[in-house]
């Protein structure tokens, strides 16, 4: 036998049953003779037996007192034993469990409407500044044509002196359905022509409604004679200009024609 | 005629109503649920509670019992031990000691020796504040398997465990409770040598 098989034994006894086992047992008591690393180890669970066996012996006779043993024997008497509980298949909820359920119900669907107003008020917005963004854009270019094509007309004159004067846009203009209703289907040409008939006014250029947003104004000015038509009339022209928030001018009418 | 009758039929005579078995029960399984508790909180006063809380719980959940999974005196101290964690976790600097309680019970085995009395006492003391002190998994193996006599199967059950878990627990309680005799108690016989082990 050796020593791991040894503690293999030892381990699946008791102390007292492992000393019986080497008293009595050839393989045993031969190994603990010729090893003496296991000789100490059996002798120290030797004394650790003994000296649980003492604190057994000392404490054998220890138990509960009389009066645990009447209230024990007392309840026998008055209760008996409880009867067997049956398991219930399922309980019917209490009232108060059904009403907090009513209110835990009411507070999911009030935290689902939250999200999806949060949703739309979300998506709202994030469009508002699309369009915004967009509109800016569109602005920056629109206004780098108009400076190409628009300047040159006004900046021809020297003196475009504007009226004390000054009127809101026309309803049709200010709705953007004159100078900038389907400008994207129309040719200047066509669109002034257009225009002209409906309130005398000609589009100075094409708005797109998402470019040419905000409030328009309408300035009556006096424009030098060099600009009117025949040009030679020394009379200066008056003429009602609609110009927008950019400062671009969006059309045009002669009023002293 | 009660006295022949095992646990288990004294249990089922007293869930009929019998109140002499039930009595003859409680005076046969008493006193190793209150040395269990004992020997575990080291406080007399736990253990008087687990005793009385441990026959309550019978009385209130003796249908529940199937000796087909075990013995009672099992079951018993399968009741016992979750009594005496739940004692000690309520007041837990009362309910553990590190020190036993002092003999003061009038029944307690006394040798007519005097020297060899106090010797035991000394020993008995050492070695149950060594108990006390080990892990509770490691003590409850054992108070039940070396200071109740339980099998391993019974304590096993007891405990919740597997067999081997209660084997493997015990052989690692002893070394703890050699190292802290060691240290505590070299005087004691057998423990002031060094207990090494060999596994040439």
């Amino acid at each position: 036998m050796t020593c791991r098989e040894l503690m293999e034994v030892a381990e699946s006894l008791t102390p007292s049953q492992l000393l019986r086992a080497v008293a009595e047992g050839q393989p045993l008591s031969a190994h603990v003779r010729e090893c003496a690393a296991c000789g100490r180890w059996l002798e120290s669970q030797r004394s650790l037996g003994e000296a649980l066996h003492t604190l057994q012996t000392v404490t054998a006779q220890r138990e509960a007192g009389p009066a645990v043993e009447a209230a024990v024997l007392e309840a026998f008497r008055t209760r008996g034993f409880a009867p067997r509980v049956v398991a219930m298949p399922e309980a019917t909820p209490p009232a108060m469990w059904r009403l907090s359920r009513f209110f835990e119900i009411g507070a999911y669907a009030a935290v689902a409407a939250a999200l999806v107003v949060g949703l739309f008020l979300g998506a709202r917005i994030l469009q508002e500044k699309k369009t915004e963004s967009a509109t800016s854009q569109a602005q920056a270019t629109s206004g780098s044509k108009t400076n190409q094509s628009a300047l040159p007309v006004v900046n021809s004159g020297p003196a475009i002196t504007p009226q004390v004067e000054e009127k809101t846009a026309p309803a049709a203009i200010a709705r953007g359905s004159s100078p900038r209703s389907k400008p994207s289907t129309q040719t200047p040409a066509n669109a002034a022509t257009s225009d002209s008939d409906q309130a005398g006014y000609v589009a100075m250029m094409l708005c797109d409604p998402l470019i040419c947003s905000g409030d328009e104004q309408v300035v009556r000015m006096e424009l030098p004679a060099a600009v009117s038509a025949d040009g030679a009339s020394a009379q200066p022209v008056l003429a009602d200009v609609v110009i927008g928030e950019d400062g671009l001018i969006r059309a045009m009418r002669i009023v002293n024609e | 005629m009660l006295a022949e009758q095992t646990d288990e039929q004294l249990l089922e005579l007293a869930l009929n109503g019998n109140e002499e078995a039930f009595t003859d029960l409680y005076r046969r399984r008493q006193g190793p649920v209150y040395r269990f508790a004992l020997h575990m909180s080291g406080s007399p006063q736990v253990a008087e509670e687990v005793t009385q809380e441990v026959f309550l719980f019978l009385l209130q959940r003796g249908h529940d019992f199937d000796p087909e999974r075990g013995v009672l005196g099992a079951y018993l101290f399968g009741v016992a031990r979750n009594y005496v964690r739940r004692a000690m976790e309520k007041s837990y600097s009362e309910a553990v000691k590190t020190t036993p309680a002092e003999d003061d019970d009038p029944n307690l085995v006394t040798d007519f020796d005097p020297v060899r009395d106090i010797a035991r006492r000394q020993t008995s003391k050492a070695v149950w504040k060594a108990v006390l002190s080990l892990p509770e998994h490691y003590r409850e193996v054992v108070v039940l398997c070396d200071l109740q006599e339980q099998t391993y199967a019974d304590a096993a059950q007891a405990l919740g465990c597997a067999l081997g878990t209660v084997r493997s627990r015990l052989h690692r309680a002893h070394e703890m409770l050699m190292k802290k005799l060691q240290h505590t108690a070299p005087a004691l016989a057998g423990f002031s040598g060094n207990a090494a082990r060999c596994l040439s």
